[in-house]
This record gives structure tokens, C-alpha cells and sequence, in this order.
């Protein structure tokens, strides 16, 4: 008997982002609403190989005035970054494949702008990102589980920085 | 010594006198020899001259056949005395006239085939027969037959029996006084040589010598080649004094206590600390002294054990309290081997007591900390796993606040996530069971459980996983720590593993084959990874040891094994390192109930 590793998400996952969507809360804060025109032009990619949390972050991004998309591993995040240019990848750290160190580095060598954060659940990371750091490869990390309203708060502080 | 000095003065007596007395035969018999030749030259020579004589004045009165004048010439012979017969005939051998000492006699024949010769002469019962032909005118004209005794060779060899025995008197005489001063030239210095080995041997002082004599001959020598062994031995005693004093500064500054004792099983010596620990004298602990510093209750079994080795000449090996100065046990290991001369005979033991409480509470501390540590990493572990299923329940119940048409769906996608926290938790509450009690374990259910633990990580490293665990093989034993062996071999061969590498499990029933063995079950863990070297298959078991610093504390193999020992069961390592051909396997042997 072949003992299949346990599929940690259900690959026939229905597509989460409703296209009718249109995020309808007044914003309060007035900022926001001077930013609202540069934030729907930041073009996110988001990796993770659990789908539903790429898929659900990709969604809440939207919803939070972004233009996210999800993908499943480092290979197609770099593929759809080539052409897509984004300001902004949030990529999961451990992976099959590429993990999100390699993914991000390979990223930032295609576009040097673009902001990586990762985001992962596992102590393993830490040893991940020493060896970046060797590389004088530095990455804001985020530990799962997180929040919602504090990622949108963090990828829009990121952004704000002189580029 | 007495015995001895007799000895050698009566042989050198004896042999000196033999040779005097060999001697003087040989001399004696040569002198006699010469004598006897000479001596019946001499009387040849006399009667044939005796003989011319009578036969010149017997040849006119056998003419004119006188026979009183021929008597009366015949009588002269009165004057020799060893004279027996002489007489006188005619040249066809016909007896004319006669002499006797004795005065009358019968004429003897001529002997056959002596008439006709000029001179015929032998020698015959100690007698000299002359048979003489005398000629007158060139022609044979009378015949003369003379016998003489050898009376007077006998008189002279009895003359010089006597001599010899004077002499020999004399020689022998001589000799036992040369036998005396050869005693004192030859004896004497050997004799103060064994007196002088009997003072070594009695003092057991090295540095004494004999004192040699001045001529330099074997005696000298001898007295040479003693004094150098001699100073051989007090060279190898001093050397030996200075490893023994070596050995005990060693064996006083070793932290163990250590001890010699005689083949027979009496302790003849230990060291300081031995004393120092026990707070005993050498007086007491002399013999088997030593059980006093025992536990009562555990001396019967140590003293069968020694008594073992002791008649089996097996090395001793046991763990052990002794009785320190206050009062107090403390655990010793204790280790005694028998040390044999050349010929494999035993000739002591030496032992020593190694005190192992501070390093058996240090294990035992070890061992907790090993657990924590264990805990800490599988918390992490769990953590992870636990961690993305709630990322994906925090974006649900985000999402479903912010899209209430969509509230069913992402619920539904929540519930789903959280059924997967509820499993993760469930398997990891398996490894802090109680393991006090003995209760069921289902080795299948165990390593699925395990293996789902794990899954993410196997995935992220595209390991093949190929697993037969039967169905339901349940033992008896305590089932978070079989979790435990399970999940360290699994978690070090996810370690040894490279990306996309083969990992096989495999568990089958042990059914005995013979009363030795136990019945159980076995469960075989195979990676693919690199191998482990033959020189590190040992020491991988020992605490401490990890080839992956980064990673591991190296106390899990160590830790695992104990787990197995716990459960009465083993552990067994197989590797290969060929290249082409690595593979490391872990073979676990637990038996259907320990004991």
C-alpha cells in the first residue's frame, strides 16, 4: 500500500474571488481615500501551496482595493511576475519546489522594486532566511496565523516607502 | 654446607688419588715389562754360555767315554742355583751323563725335533729349556740339555711389589695433602660464593658482591658471572621498584578506587582513595574485609558473582553501593579483570570501583531535559501545522464578516479547516498519554498517525513514502512512547533524506522460532539517504552524538533506544555507504508484552 502524503487542502477548491465583488465600507480613515487611486494600481502576487490561503489572502487584497492574484508555487509566481510586473509578491516560506526564500530572491533580481514579504507557520523559516541573509538577501517576515486587517495595514505601509 | 665442603674435598682427594695410583701402575707394569725381557735375555744368554762350557769339557770324555769325569765337569753347576738338570749326549741323542740339583734324577728325553739343531730354547713351566748342539773341529760332537728355574726373576718382581707399594703409600699420602691446599685454592672461593648467594637470597640485598679471586681462572669466572647477574638483578629490582611506586602515584591519583587481589579471591592491596571513601584501615579491610563497606542486603549476590569469576577466570563486572566514611551509599561500577603471567595462569586481579551516582542523576536529568527538548520541538512542530489550517479559518471568518451573501460557503471551508486542527490535535495528544500503565498499542494506527504528523514536511521534500503497516497489529506496551520511537526514527530519516528521496515502513509480526526468541512485532524504517559510515554505527547511539549540529541535540537515537530497552525490545542499525547502493536502515523489536 502507497501511503499518498496527506493533501493538506482540497485541490477542487471553488474560485473564492467573486468578480462582482466591490468592497462597499465607507473608509473612515481620510487617507485612505488619497491613496485609493495608487492602491488599485499595486499589482500583488500571492504563493502559497495550500490554495485556500492563497486564494482567501488574494480575495481579502482585493477587497481591500488591490489587484492580487494567487498562484500555487514559487515556478508560476516567477513566470506571472515576468509579465505582470508587480509592486508587491507575499509568498509562503516552506513550499515544495521553490521554497518562498528562493521564489523571492529570483523575484527581486527580475524587478528590484518589488517588496517581498513572506509569510509562513513554521519555525523552520528561521534557518531559510539565515541563509538568505548570508546572500545580503533581507525579507520582512510574517508569521501565520495573521490577521487580515493587519496584512492590508502592512503590505500599504511597506508601499508607502520611497521607491 | 657441611655436606657439601665434604663433597667436594673427598672427590678432589679421591680424583687426585687416582691419578697417582693409575700412574704409578702404569709405570710399575712398564718397569716390570722391561724387567722380564731383560731378565730371560739375560738367562738365555748365561745357559747358553753354561752350556758351550760344560759341552767344551764333555767332548773328550764322551770320546773316550768317561763318564765320571763328564759328572764331575757336570757338578761344577752345584754353583748355579737355578740350575734343575743338565746333561750331556751323545749327537744321535743318546744320554751319557747327568747333573741334578736334587742329586739323583732320571735322564729326561731330548724333545722331539731338537736333536740336529744348533740351539733350541723355550720357555715352559716357569722354567728355561736349552737344547745346545757343541761342535769340535767344525763337527757336531755332543749335545747339552740344560733346565733352569726362574726362581730369581720371581725374587726380584717380589722386590719390587714391595717397592711399589711404598711408593704408592707415599704417592696417595702426598696427594690427600695437595687435595687440602687445592680445597683452599679451589673449594674455598665457591664456597664463599654460595655463602655469599645464601646472604643475597636470605637479605634480598642486590647490591652485595662476591669478592673475586686474584687468579683468573674459572672459579673467577664463575665469580664474574655471579656478580653480573647480580648487578642485573638489583637493576631490574630497582626498575621494577620504580613501576611499582609509579603504579601506585597512578593508581592513588586515579578518581576511581581501586584494589589487587590474589588469585584465590584475598585482597591484598588498594588504593588511597579506596581508604579515603571508606574511612577503613589496611588492617581491616586485609582478606575479605571488604564486605563490611557492602550493603548487607546486596553482599550475596556481589560475593556469588565474585565468586564466579574467581573459579571461572571471567572478568567481574557489576554495579554495586558502597559504604562511604559517613555513613552514606553511593553507586559504583565496579570492574575487575585477572591479570595472567605467560603461561594464561592467573596470578592476581586488579579492580577498580568507579563511582557513577553524579553521572547516573546527570542521565537521569539528561534524559528529562531530552524529553522537554522532544516536547519543545514537536510543540513547534504541531505549531506549524496547526498554524496554516488558522490562517485559512482567519481569512474565512474574515471574508464571510465582509461578504454575508457568501457567510454559508466560507463556514462550510472554516468547518473543514477546523475538523483538520481537531485531527492534528487529536494525534499529538497520543504522545502524552499516561505511560505508567501497560495498555493496548496499535502499531498500524500509530504510524498513520505519525506519518500524517509529518506529512508536510515529507511533502516539501517530495519524499516517496512507501509504508506497509498491516492492519490493526496491536501489542502491548505504552503507546506514547512507541509514538515516540516511531516519530524520531521517521523525523531522522525525513533529516537524512534529500528532495525527492524514498523512504519504506514496514511492520511485521516476529513469530519465535526458537525458545530464545519472542514473539512481537517488527517495524523497519528504510531511507534512501546517504548512509551512515561503519565508524559512526556505534557511536550513534551514544548521547551527544550528531552529525547534524544544526538540527538535533543528538540525544534522539539515544533517547529512542532507552524508549525500546524500556519496552524489553531492540534496536538494530543496518547501513550500506557503497556508492550507487546507500541506504540506512532502523530496525525496531518490540515484543508482544514486556515482562
Amino acid at each position: 500500500m502507497t501511503l499518498e502524503p496527506q493533501a493538506v487542502s482540497n485541490p477542487a477548491l471553488p474560485l473564492l474571488v467573486d468578480p462582482n465583488w466591490i468592497p462597499k465600507e465607507p473608509r473612515h480613515n481620510p487617507d485612505d481615500r488619497d491613496r485609493t487611486d495608487q492602491e488599485k494600481k499595486l499589482r500583488i502576487i500571492v504563493v502559497d501551496d495550500e490554495s485556500l490561503i492563497a486564494e482567501t489572502v488574494a480575495e481579502i487584497l482585493n477587497g481591500a482595493g488591490f489587484e492580487a492574484t494567487a498562484v500555487f508555487d514559487g515556478a508560476a509566481a516567477i513566470e506571472l511576475a515576468k509579465t505582470w510586473q508587480p509592486q508587491v509578491v507575499l509568498s509562503d516560506v516552506i513550499m515544495p519546489g521553490l521554497n518562498g526564500v528562493e521564489t523571492g530572491i529570483k523575484i527581486r533580481e527580475m524587478i528590484p522594486r518589488c517588496e517581498i514579504v513572506l509569510f509562513s507557520g513554521q519555525a523552520a523559516t528561521v534557518d531559510l532566511l539565515e541563509q538568505a541573509r548570508k546572500q545580503n538577501h533581507r525579507f520582512q517576515i510574517l508569521a501565520k496565523p495573521i490577521s487580515p486587517e493587519r496584512l492590508i495595514s502592512i503590505i500599504r505601509a511597506s508601499t508607502e516607502k520611497p521607491q | 654446607m657441611i655436606e657439601m665442603r665434604d663433597s667436594l674435598s673427598k672427590k678432589l682427594t679421591a680424583m687426585n688419588m687416582l691419578v697417582s695410583g693409575v700412574a704409578l701402575l702404569l709405570a710399575a707394569i712398564a718397569v716390570f715389562s722391561y724387567d722380564v725381557i731383560t731378565f730371560r735375555r739375560n738367562i738365555a744368554i748365561n745357559t747358553s754360555l753354561q752350556a758351550q762350557i760344560i759341552g767344551s769339557n764333555a767332548v773328550s770324555p764322551l770320546i773316550f767315554n768317561d763318564v765320571a769325569s763328564a759328572e764331575n765337569t757336570l757338578s761344577a753347576m752345584r754353583v748355579s742355583k737355578h740350575i734343575i738338570y743338565a746333561g750331556i749326549y751323545d749327537t744321535q741323542g743318546q744320554f751319557f751323563a747327568g747333573y741334578w740339583r736334587t742329586g739323583t734324577g732320571i735322564p729326561l728325553a731330548l724333545p722331539a725335533g731338537s736333536v740336529g739343531q744348533p740351539e733350541f730354547s723355550w720357555f715352559e713351566d716357569g722354567q728355561f729349556a736349552l737344547v745346545q748342539m757343541i761342535y769340535f773341529d767344525q763337527k757336531p760332537a755332543a749335545i747339552v740339555y740344560i733346565r733352569s728355574d726362574l726362581g730369581n726373576l720371581n725374587e726380584r718382581l717380589k722386590g719390587y711389589a714391595v717397592i711399589l707399594l711404598i711408593i704408592l703409600g707415599a704417592s696417595l699420602a702426598a696427594a690427600l695433602a695437595v687435595s687440602r691446599l687445592s680445597q683452599r685454592a679451589i673449594s674455598q672461593p665457591i664456597l664463599k660464593l654460595a655463602d655469599m648467594a645464601g646472604q643475597v637470597s636470605r637479605e634480598k640485598d642486590y647490591s652485595l658482591r662476591a669478592l673475586a679471586p686474584r687468579d683468573n681462572d674459572e672459579v673467577a669466572v664463575l665469580v664474574k658471572a655471579f656478580n653480573q647477574m647480580l648487578r642485573e638483578i638489583q637493576e631490574r629490582d630497582s626498575a621494577l621498584q620504580e613501576s611499582e611506586r609509579q603504579f601506585r602515584n597512578l593508581a592513588d591519583s586515579i578518581p576511581q578506587l581501586a584494589w589487587m587481589a590474589e588469585p584465590n579471591g584475598d585482597l591484598f592491596w588498594y588504593n588511597r582513595r579506596w581508604y579515603e571513601f571508606t574511612g577503613t584501615t589496611p588492617e581491616q579491610m586485609a582478606g575479605w574485609g571488604w564486605k563490611a563497606v557492602h550493603d548487607p542486603e546486596l553482599l550475596p549476590d556481589v560475593l556469588a558473582k565474585w565468586h564466579f569469576s574467581l573459579s571461572t577466570g571471567q572478568p567481574f563486572e557489576m554495579i554495586f553501593p558502597l559504604r562511604a566514611e559517613d555513613g552514606e551509599y553511593r553507586q559504583f561500577l565496579t570492574l575487575a579483570t585477572p591479570v595472567r603471567d605467560a603461561n594464561g595462569k592467573i596470578v592476581r586481579w586488579f579492580g577498580t570501583n568507579t563511582d557513577i551516582t553524579e553521572q547516573r542523576r546527570s542521565e537521569e536529568a539528561l534524559r528529562q531535559t531530552e524529553k522537554l527538548a522532544a516536547t519543545g520541538r514537536l510543540a513547534a512542530s504541531i505549531a506549524h501545522e496547526i498554524n496554516n489550517p488558522l490562517e485559512a479559518v482567519t481569512n474565512l471568518v474574515y471574508l464571510a464578516q465582509k461578504q454575508p451573501a457568501n457567510v454559508h460557503k466560507y463556514l462550510k471551508l472554516a468547518d473543514q479547516e477546523l475538523s483538520r486542527i481537531a485531527q492534528i490535535t487529536k494525534n499529538t495528544l497520543g504522545f502524552y498519554r499516561d505511560s505508567a500503565a501497560l495498555s493496548d498499542a496499535n502499531i498500524s494506527e500509530i504510524l498513520e498517525e505519525v506519518l500524517g504528523l509529518y506529512a508536510r514536511k515529507l511533502n516539501f521534500k517530495n519524499i516517496d513514502v512507501t509504508a506497509e503497516y498491516g492492519d490493526g497489529i496491536t501489542i502491548t506496551g505504552y503507546p506514547g512512547e512507541i509514538r515516540q520511537i516511531v516519530a524520531n526514527l521517521i523525523a531522522n530519516a525525513i533529516e537524512a533524506l534529500p528532495a525527492n528521496g524514498r523512504l519504506a515502513i514496514r511492520v511485521s509480526k516476529v513469530v519465535p522460532v526458537s525458545p530464545l526468541e519472542r514473539r512481537g512485532v517488527r517495524i523497519t524504517f528504510l531511507d534512501y539517504g546517504s548512509g551512515i559510515p561503519p565508524e559512526q554505527r556505534k557511536k550513534i547511539f551514544e548521547p551527544f552524538y550528531t552529525t547534524k549540529k544544526t538540527v538535533g541535540t543528538g540525544l534522539g537515537l539515544w533517547l529512542t533506544l532507552g524508549l525500546v530497552q524500556k519496552h524489553q525490545g531492540s534496536l538494530r542499525l543496518r547501513s550500506s555507504v557503497q556508492p550507487g547502493n546507500t541506504w540506512t536502515a532502523f530496525s525496531v523489536f518490540l515484543p508482544d508484552r514486556p515482562e
